[in-house]
């Protein structure tokens, strides 16, 4: 690891962001420090519970790593430690991280905790096992955006085989559950195995979208009737179909979460967590690129599941016709990855739209802070409307698991 | 899909790998300079006329209360109205390995 006092903090404003520069700094092993984090907020000033989490889960992966706030919490300074993964001794009980998500986490999917974990963990030092839990945990996809944790298992987790990390590698829903609304809770399980550590990923050169040859699906009631996934297929299926033939949605019915009812007259009480239904579908090309859609009914509840299949089919059609190699929700992995990749240029085919997105730039923008290199870019040609990323592997790697 | 290829025009690749590390603009601006200011504006007036209550809302939040998000929020009658439309439909065709019904 760099000596802290080798290298100045780098500094950056702001909660946006906030996740992927403290996923870059404990890649890079450079401290950071975050100030005016949502300071000019009456009502919520500071780091919000689902950050501090992030925060608890560093450090739950990491040795070593110190982490400061300021009173109010909009000031922040993280020196990232080694990522040693769940290892026996540092949180983790027999050989697993518990990670629970308290009630107010429940505003993002499990998947915000866990496509950057995943980011981490082939640079670990040694094996990745977590447990997402608590009433804070909701597997479905959520109205703030996030993916649903089927979607992570079938269109994020695949894409780590292009780097060359695909042994041993799971995403196991142990308990499903939606978003709840306000002052519910969720109680979903999630348990992430990540036990492919590499030295160096591969360099990666992906640059042929191929065509749509199949879609794949997960539809999901929890609590509610199965006739909603029944319904919600039909939907999605009647836009789809028109596309491609070989269309296959699976169906997921269970039973609402139990959680902690927190009474005091039945102490060990159970209640139901947040019920609902939704639907994650994920396009392959015949190149093995992958695009992804996801919906599900809002906690208000009051959307028929037609609306929701349709408007998941049509999300999907829309980020295919972004085209490129990538979707947006996966360039985050994806050029993480060839950044730390060997000193080599790896080359990625994104869609206009992906690449010409506010996340996108910023990520170049802080990747090149860490130090990487900037990105070259070039049209595709042949016809398409593509663009032609291509980033500098920093070689920095494991540091884990340098052989010295 | 015409349309499309129309707006794309603006997009072009030089521009944005100038303007990507230029600090000085934030990355909200430089989307807008990549696309063209001029087609910017015509597109807010074009929202503006629509009965889109969503893009005005997004738009009025305060910046400083935006969160980050995996899946950008749309306009999902829009995006009915796009995909009903057989123009855009078969221009999509071409993405998609259409076995034996290629012929239909």
């Amino acid at each position: 690891m760099t000596e802290p006092e080798a290298q100045p903090l780098l500094r950056f404003t702001g909660h946006r962001h906030l996740r992927t520069r403290l996923l870059l700094a404990t890649l890079t092993g450079r401290a950071i420090r975050i100030s005016q984090i949502r300071s000019t907020s009456h009502t919520h000033p500071g780091l919000t519970p689902t950050e501090v989490s992030f925060l608890r889960l560093l450090d739950a992966v990491t040795n070593g790593s110190s982490i400061e706030f300021s009173m109010t919490g909009t000031t922040l300074v993280y020196r990232p430690g080694l990522i040693t993964g769940s290892s026996e001794g540092l949180g983790a009980i027999g050989g697993v991280i518990r990670h629970e998500l308290h009630k107010e986490c429940a505003s993002r999917g499990v998947s915000w905790w866990i496509v950057p974990l995943c980011i981490l963990s082939p640079f670990s030092k040694g094996n990745m096992n977590v447990v997402f839990h608590g009433e804070g945990c909701v597997t479905g996809a959520t109205p703030a955006g996030d993916i649903s944790a089927d979607t992570v298992r079938t269109a994020i987790l695949p894409l780590y085989r292009n780097f060359g990390i695909e042994r041993n590698i799971e995403l196991r829903i142990l308990k499903r559950s939606c978003a709840p609304g306000p002052g519910k809770s969720a109680g979903g399980e999630v348990q992430l195995v990540f036990n492919h550590q590499v030295r160096l990923p591969k360099t990666l050169h992906l640059m042929n979208p191929g065509r749509v040859k199949r879609i794949r699906g997960v539809a999901y009631a929890v609590g509610v009737s199965g006739s909603n996934n029944a319904r919600v297929i039909e939907a999605a299926r009647g836009v789809l179909n028109k596309f491609v033939p070989d269309t296959y949605i699976f169906s997921d019915v269970s039973s609402a979460p139990l959680v902690p009812s927190n009474d005091k007259n039945n102490p060990g009480g159970k209640k139901k967590g947040a019920v609902g239904f939704g639907i994650s579908l994920v396009a392959e090309s015949s190149t093995h690129c992958l695009y992804s859609a996801d919906m599900s009914s809002p906690p208000t509840g009051g959307t028929p599941p037609e609306d929701i299949g349709k408007q998941a089919a049509y999300q999907l059609l829309e980020v295919i016709s972004q085209g490129g190699c990538v979707e947006k929700s996966a360039v985050e992995t994806m050029v993480c990855l060839m950044a730390m990749g060997s000193e080599d240029v790896g080359r990625l085919a994104m869609g206009r739209d992906v690449v010409g997105s506010e996340d996108v730039i910023q990520l170049g923008r802080d990747l090149s802070e860490f130090g990487g290199s900037g990105w070259g870019l070039r049209d595709a040609g042949e016809g398409r409307d593509d663009l032609i990323v291509s980033v500098v592997g920093r070689g920095v790697g494991n540091v884990g698991r340098k052989v010295a | 899909a015409r349309k499309m290829h129309g707006r794309n025009r603006p997009y072009r690749t030089t521009e944005l790998a100038r303007m990507m590390y230029n600090l000085s603009l934030t990355p909200a601006e430089v989307l807008k300079k990549w696309r063209g200011e001029e087609e910017e504006e015509e597109e807010e007036n074009s929202e503006d006329e629509g009965d889109d209550d969503f893009f005005k809302k997004s738009k009025a939040a305060d910046a400083a209360e935006e969160e980050d998000r995996y899946i950008p929020l749309y306009d999902y009658a829009a995006l009915e109205e796009k995909w009903e439309d057989e123009e855009n439909i078969e221009a999509l065709k071409s993405r998609f390995a259409v076995g034996h019904l290629a012929g239909k």
